[in-house]
């Protein structure tokens, strides 16, 4: 193969060969190559294949706007796909395919889709998919989808770490370029704290691809110097690899650092990526400008490219695109290509400028002016180009420049239109406020002195200007040509997406006129590259055919992100067991020693059973609860949320959160608490105590433990701050353990110290604070969930695991167990106890048969609303019990309840089981229920239906307390 | 008594891990077992707990919130603190013991910073985080009560719930540049 490598020149490391794959073919390279400046090197052209028509493409860029060389890089899980070979830094190993071909890039049957191209115009997907309607799920549908996209995602999970940061700083600066640079070091020379970010492997911007002068040194020298340094500064953060991709309220920026995408595989201690938000005082888009194509004829056979592409890969990578060589532009800089080419030894053919009054230096290149091109002869490669004028040049490569676009993507992000500007025959940034200000090429000003200037003035906060070099100025005037309307040959605006100059006007023909249209209409601007290249075109032939200005048409919504960001990126080290922090109990040492099988409970881990040898879950369950109601068992409670509630008015300010009444709660007792929403509905539960005149602990349920504390806060800052009352969350404090059954009296007994637990001392709701095993300071209540005689016992969350293996010990000799969340579910249900299936956003106080708890003598939040017709109907559906006429059949939580002899429809419905539970004690299933106007239904046979197993059954309503109903075993 | 025994007592191993580039760049270390006493203003009595707290010895004083401070200490007894600041401080604050409520991790070292930078959106940079300064925050979706106790230490407090949780994501943040546990 012939190399296309120059003898000399560019900022490559010819010492060091690497080694890489394309398609499968060996290639080598060196450091400092991109994967594009590589094949290019190579003589590699053909590098994709277009979306819709399959039309063999080479690169058209040289940076992070490339539409066509887009590459499936590596392999297995770190493949990605829709990579842009001109950003790709080439490392020993590469592995990259080609995408959207098959069975190869060479030959591709996809591209027949180009023989029917007079079918594919815009619209198509809305014209042909629409009937019959019955094709749309199952053909047009898998089909749209397997054509749509470019390359595949792997299956495989990313081996590789992610990262997120934020950052600070008094100026960011975006873009490393001339402007950029003279932004950052005039900030930091006074001091501010500056990060420079730029998406590039190094830093320089265009300095690091054009032949400039500045300060009598060339353009690269300078900005080492400058970048050398920033570097020296303690107050400077030099970011390359970074590409700040969004503009966010609050002068924040989003930007995504590649901290190891240039090598094979990051070290086994570093992201592949890092995501920052840059939190910016003042920021500086220096991001420069992107050169325009022009829509001709054959504008994508490869070989085909910007011109500013053409010499970026000659003078920055040593690598020559062709060895014959035309230039085709309306403006001035098209001329540069040809100049430098030369100068690297390359023959350029002809300069064609379709101006008639071109008067730029052209080198001694001849110029062909007021010429345009109609066609590039070749399919896979460049064989000529034709001239309107029906002459032919042979040539093997073409470089095209259409002018330049300031980029001011991140200056819209937030909703501002970029201004026309018609002397530079471009879009310049809005003006969006002191905070955030663009400079340089960015900002339209097209001249080298131009942008050092800008840079030095808008990076200097204090005011003090730095002295600017001078140096060489290129000069640029353009005259707008944006597509040869006598072209002969298919025509590009977008590569990307295959769009043609004749979908704009068959679009605003049809109908669609205004630029968002045409954008979802023709997908001009859509995929990877966002128009980077085609916007501007596209626009102005809008403009034409629509007889509007290009003002008047204006662009289409800016948003980040300004490049493609991976999953990965904004995932961060978020994943798997990561995803959302674990949160474990105090006991959870404890509980793991006793063989617990954990569930996650919000983000809590509670222990859920404790299986012995040959037991399911059930049976696990079944004989924990035969143990509590028959000995004494264990169970920890320490999620539920406890709230440490002091001050004065502690009294009122509880009377006013729950309905019912705590300001005359006795010192050392508990009461069973229910707080309604402000519309009335029941919000949470729990068990609150007095433990002195001026200090409550109040318990949560365990779900609701934040959302209480927050309207806690809400109503004492906002309806009530007169309040003297101070409250905090020492959930995490204690360890809580429920010790219930007969024989927990005299377990606790063994542990607590210099205290008899007898009804005298330690009635039914006695809560107080005390102290077990020889000092621990701890808390008892003798509360029940389980209608068990049962204690609830805290000790600081240190001690936990501690005592609850001595409360273990203490009740050996009963056969005590320990039990979880679900023996604890079933003896509620077996009680007809309410929990959060009941207590579930829809139910008043009454309907869990609470109604009395609601006091009439005060105020309290919902006591209004809670008084509304439809809340106090007596047709809603209230809790009830229900147990399976035939007592071998299963009940099922979610079945919905029907009048004995209706069919199930909604509008038969009569309400639906909310907890089922297999009682020990009764021998059969049990179960909760909202039925309509249930209370007066006792004893009525009801059927029950569940639609997900398309069971029925017959089940009789009861009242919800289905065990020990007169409560002897609680007051035992 | 018994001893307390740290939620962290499996998971703080001592030594050396992550990448090896000589000197480590983070430090890490449980503060445990140590005092801790949340300290809420009662109404109207800000500024007289404020001028209080501003004398108080024994223990630091660190804010957290509106009206809010935490008093930290090492080495006294269970409850010792919290009983002496009830009867100091009754008329001025209401104090609620969070010694085992809370897990103190202190980090330190020339990384610091960048570790934490991975968590907090606050500025640690010391002009605008000082030794002394407190913030409340969240790091890894994680409720952090974070003070600078030095120019190059912090103290990270969390509940004790996610404290394991917390240690692992701290860590693998520590890994690029080498930690040591003390």
């Amino acid at each position: 193969m012939t190399s296309f490598r120059l003898a000399k020149g560019g900022l490559i490391d010819r010492a060091t060969e690497l080694s890489f794959r394309f398609d499968g073919k060996g290639f080598t390279g060196h450091p400092g190559d991109t994967l594009a400046s590589a094949l290019i090197s190579n003589g590699v052209h053909l590098m994709g294949r277009s979306f819709k028509y399959h039309r063999p493409r080479g690169v058209i860029s040289a940076g992070s706007s490339e539409p066509n060389a887009l590459v499936e890089l590596r392999e297995g899980g770190r493949k990605e796909a829709n990579t842009r070979a001109t950003v790709v830094e080439l490392y020993d190993g590469l592995v990259a395919r080609s995408q959207n071909r098959w069975p190869s890039l060479d030959f591709d049957i996809g591209a027949i889709n180009a023989l029917a191209s007079s079918m594919f115009v815009a619209g198509f997907y809305y014209k042909t998919f629409m009937w019959p309607k019955s094709f749309w799920e199952k053909i047009y549908e898998p089909l749209i989808r397997r054509a749509a996209g470019l390359g595949h995602a792997s299956r495989e999970p990313d081996p590789d770490k992610y990262e997120k940061s934020y950052a600070h700083c008094d100026l960011l600066v975006i873009g490393s370029g001339p402007t950029g640079l003279m932004a950052a070091v005039a900030a930091a020379r006074g001091g501010a704290r500056v990060i420079l970010a730029d998406e590039g492997a190094a830093l320089g911007g265009s300095l690091l691809n054009e032949n400039e002068e500045i300060g009598g040194v060339s353009g690269l020298t300078w900005a080492q110097g400058i970048i050398a340094e920033l570097g020296s500064l303690p107050n400077v953060t030099l970011m390359p690899r970074t590409t700040v991709f969004g503009w966010y309220d609050g002068n924040i920026f989003g930007a995504v650092e590649r901290v190891n995408d240039h090598v094979l595989e990051p070290s086994l201690y570093e992201p592949r990526q890092r995501y920052w938000r840059i939190i910016a005082r003042r920021a500086v888009l220096a991001a420069g400008a992107e050169e325009r194509p022009i829509a001709f004829g054959g504008n994508d056979v490869p070989g085909v490219m910007l011109a500013s592409a053409m010499r970026t890969f000659a003078n920055r990578y040593g690598a020559a695109s062709g060895k014959s060589i035309a230039v085709f532009t309306n403006n001035d800089s098209g001329y540069r290509t040809a100049r430098d080419m030369t100068a690297h030894g390359v023959r350029v053919e002809v300069i064609i400028d379709s101006r008639a009054d071109a008067k730029a230096d052209a080198g001694g290149v001849p110029v062909l002016r007021g010429r345009k091109i109609v066609n590039v002869k070749g399919g896979k490669g460049v064989a000529g180009v034709e001239l309107d004028d029906h002459t032919h040049v042979p040539c093997d490569t073409l470089a095209m420049s259409g002018g330049w676009s300031p980029i001011v993507n991140l200056a819209c992000h937030q909703g501002a239109k970029p201004r026309w500007d018609a002397a530079i025959a471009g879009f310049v940034p809005p003006d969006v406020g002191p905070a955030f200000t663009a400079a340089g090429s960015a900002a339209g000003k097209m001249l080298l002195s131009e942008c050092l200037a800008d840079g030095a003035a808008k990076g200097a906060l204090d005011g003090k200007l730095p002295q600017v070099a001078t140096c060489r100025d290129e000069a640029f005037a353009i005259t707008p040509l944006w597509w040869v309307r006598e072209s002969t040959g298919k025509a590009f605006v977008d590569y990307q997406n295959d769009v043609t100059p004749k979908d704009m006007p068959l679009a605003a023909r049809e109908g669609y006129s205004d630029i968002e249209l045409v954008k979802r209409y023709t997908t001009a601007g859509m995929a990877t590259d966002q128009g980077k290249l085609g916007n501007v075109n596209a626009i102005a032939i809008l403009a034409e055919a629509t007889g509007k200005t290009i003002e008047q048409v204006s662009t289409t919504t800016f948003r980040p992100y300004y490049t493609p960001v991976s999953f990965g990126a904004f995932t961060g080290p978020f994943t798997g067991h990561h995803f959302q922090p674990v949160r474990k109990t105090p006991l959870h040492e404890w509980a793991d020693e006793e063989g617990a099988v954990f569930v996650e409970s919000g983000l809590w881990m509670r222990s859920s059973w404790f299986p012995r040898e040959g037991e399911d879950w059930l049976a696990a369950a079944t004989r924990e609860v035969i143990t509590a109601r028959e000995r004494v068992a264990i169970c920890d409670v320490s999620t539920l949320g406890k709230i440490d509630v002091q001050g004065a008015d502690a009294g009122a300010f509880l009377d006013r959160l729950y309905c019912n009444t705590f300001s005359t709660l006795a010192i050392g007792k508990a009461r069973y608490g229910l707080m309604l929403r402000e519309d009335g509905i029941v919000f949470d539960d729990g068990t609150t105590s007095r433990l002195a005149e001026d200090h409550y602990l109040m318990t949560t349920t365990t779900a609701n433990a934040a959302r209480v504390m927050s309207h806690m806060e809400f109503c004492h800052q906002a309806l009530w701050p007169d309040l003297d009352v101070q409250y905090i969350s020492v959930t995490e404090q204690w360890a809580q353990m429920a010790v219930a059954g007969p024989r927990s009296r005299a377990t606790l007994q063994k542990i607590v110290d210099g205290i008899e637990l007898d009804d005298a001392t330690f009635p039914y709701l006695a809560a107080k604070e005390l102290t077990v095993l020889g000092g621990i300071p701890a808390r008892l209540f003798r509360i029940s969930f389980s209608g068990e005689h049962a204690y609830e016992l805290a000790v600081p969350a240190d001690y936990g695991s501690m005592a609850a293996r001595a409360i273990m010990q203490a009740g050996s000799e009963f056969g005590i167990a320990p039990y979880g969340v679900e023996a604890l579910s079933i003896m509620r249900v077996e009680k007809g106890h309410v929990a959060g299936s009941e207590l579930n956003g829809t139910t008043t106080a009454a309907d869990l048969g609470l109604g009395k708890m609601m006091s009439a003598k005060k105020d309290y939040i919902g006591r209004m609303m809670a008084q509304r017709e439809g809340l106090t109907d007596e047709n809603r559906q209230c809790v009830v019990g229900i147990l399976p006429v035939d007592k071998s059949d299963r009940l099922r939580a979610g079945s919905h309840l029907l009048k004995r002899n209706d069919p199930p429809s909604m509008a038969n419905d009569q309400g639906y089981v909310t907890a089922t539970a297999w009682s020990p004690a009764l021998d059969r299933w049990v179960g909760l229920a909202l039925l309509a106007n249930g209370r007066r239904r006792h004893g009525e046979i009801v059927k029950i239906f569940d639609g997900l197993r398309n069971i029925h059954m017959y089940g009789e309503i009861c009242e919800p307390m289905h065990y020990d109903r007169e409560n002897l075993k609680l007051h035992a | 008594m018994p001893d307390r025994v740290s939620p962290l007592a499996g998971s703080a191993v001592q030594g050396r891990f992550g990448a090896d580039k000589g000197a480590p760049g983070v430090k890490l270390s449980v503060r445990h077992p140590a005092s801790i006493v949340a300290i809420i203003a009662r109404q109207g009595k800000s500024q007289a707990l404020k001028l209080t707290l501003d004398r108080m010895q024994g223990c630091a004083i660190q804010w957290a919130g509106a009206d809010q401070y935490y008093a930290v200490a090492d080495g006294l007894r269970e409850g010792e603190l919290y009983s002496e600041l009830k009867s100091r401080l009754n008329v001025l604050a209401a104090v609620s013991d969070q010694s085992h409520g809370r897990v103190i991790l202190r980090i330190s070292g020339p990384n610091a910073r960048n570790v934490l930078a991975k968590g907090t959106p606050v500025d640690l940079h010391p002009d605008e985080f000082p030794a002394g300064k407190s913030a409340v925050t969240q790091m890894a979706h994680v409720g952090v009560h974070l003070t600078r106790a030095s120019e190059d230490a912090f103290e990270l407090s969390v509940f004790r719930g996610f404290a394991e949780n917390f240690w692992e994501w701290l860590t693998e943040q520590s890994e690029e540049f080498g930690y040591q546990v003390t």
